[in-house]
This record gives structure tokens, sequence and C-alpha cells, in this order.
């Protein structure tokens, strides 16, 4: 029996550089998730949350963000390929939390500037999500070559990526409220 | 012997235990490791009222 509770996603822009495209790819798939029925969605900017740089983990917890985290059904990761790896401040922001994340899904979007879609952070970002204690999805969607899907000011050039975020949002709001059913009453025995 | 339930200190409702997780950070060095595990085990609780999540040591 589902929850009469709005399914929250909040989408994590995970990279804090100047000119970043990925925040064009994670304000589409926030306008995307918004779409959905009874689906609720935030974008979380970890350019916007002080973290410091001289420690780490869950002693550095910021409450707005935990709060968010807390409160989500599951995640979108927005994730640059940047050297064949993720952004290693997202990896500091996400080291913040833990018991926040456990049992939720996630689903993650790689962005290159590059043919591959972000296809090797994604494989890098997987062992982390499940340490994380994260429940990952097998749809990704792969932002090849940004800066042609997209304008300067944000317009979605190439229309394909509709269908493909489509298709993705339907299995991680499947699957988040799966868990969710999961988190709230399936005891572990 | 079952487990206490953990109650919500959000909402007071009756909350699911729904995972146990390991940590060995160094820093949780001030709690005692599990001799089994070698790390520090903490249950999840998860709040079906208000969706809070809680964490304590495994008992």
């Amino acid at each position: 029996m589902e929850s009469g509770r709005p399914i929250f996603i909040p989408v994590i822009l995970g990279t804090t550089r100047k000119g970043r495209m990925s925040e064009h790819v994670a304000n589409f798939m926030a306008r995307e998730i918004a779409k959905q029925e009874n689906v609720r969605t935030a974008l979380i900017d970890i350019r916007n949350i002080p973290f410091p740089t001289d420690d780490a983990g869950e002693h550095i917890k910021d409450a707005g963000f935990s709060e968010t985290a807390m409160k989500a059904d599951a995640f979108v990761i927005v994730a640059p390929e940047y050297n064949h790896g993720y952004p290693g401040f997202l990896k500091h922001a996400l080291d913040t939390n833990l018991k926040e994340y456990i049992h939720k899904a996630v689903g993650i979007c790689g962005v290159s500037a590059g043919p591959f879609g972000g296809t090797r952070v994604i494989e890098n970002l997987l062992p982390v999500m499940r340490e994380l204690g994260l429940v990952a999805i097998f749809w990704d969607v792969n932002f090849s070559a940004v800066q042609n899907a997209f304008d300067e000011k944000g317009k979605l050039l190439d229309e394909a990526y509709v269908k493909r975020a489509e298709k993705f949002i339907k299995e991680l709001v499947w699957m988040a409220k799966v868990l969710r059913y999961g988190r709230e009453n399936v005891e572990l025995s | 012997m079952p487990k206490k339930k953990m109650i919500c200190p959000r909402c007071g409702a009756e909350m699911n235990n729904h995972a146990e997780k390991i940590s060995y950070e160094t820093a949780e060095g001030n709690r005692n490791p599990d001799a089994v595990f070698g790390g520090v085990v903490d249950e999840i609780h998860t709040c079906p009222g208000c969706a809070n999540v809680e964490s304590r040591a495994a008992g």
C-alpha cells in the first residue's frame, strides 16, 4: 500500500567548478522530476553548502543538507567526469551523512564534454553509493558532449534527453516507493 | 528477548529498525568496537510517521 506522502527526490549538483555545464543538467533533471505526480524535488548545489575543508566526514555535517537528506526518499546525483573520476568536493559533501542515506534510492547522471557521457564517473561512484547505504538504479542518464546539449542559458537543445530522463525517473520513483515501504515497515530480522 | 522499539523523538511514533551498519572510522574509537566485526555496529531506525531517521548502538 502506498503512502499518500509525496516522494521527495532532491537533485545534487555535484560540482563547484566555475562555468559548470552540470548546472544546466541539474536544473533540467529537477524540472523533469517536478512533472511527476506526487513527487517533489529540490536542487542541492554543493557550492552553496559551507563545508570546512580542514576536516571531513560526519563531524562536519551541515544541518540543512542533512535535514534535506533525511527527508529524501531518493537522490539524483549529477556528476561531471573530471579526469575520469568524480569531483572531490562531491565526495566531501556526500561523506558528511550516513544514516540519512541508508536504504534510499539513487540515480546518477553522468556529464562530460566528450563522447562517453560520464560513464566512467558513474562506474566510479557506484561503490561509494553502496558503502553509503544507497541503492543504485540500473538506469543512468549520460550527457555526452554536454556543451551541445544545452545553450548558454540552459535551454535543452536535444529533446532525446526528455525521454531518457523519463525512463530514469520512473525507475527511480518505483525504487523510492519500495524502499520507503521497507524502511518504514519491514523490520530487520 | 525482543529489542525495545525506538520511539521517534520528533513525533512519538514507534520507529522501524531496518538496517545495521558497521563503521570503522577511527574517530569512533571512543566507542567499544564489536569483538566479532572489529568496528562499531549501529542500528538504523526510520519513523513511519514523519520519516525521521535515528541510530543507536546495536545490542
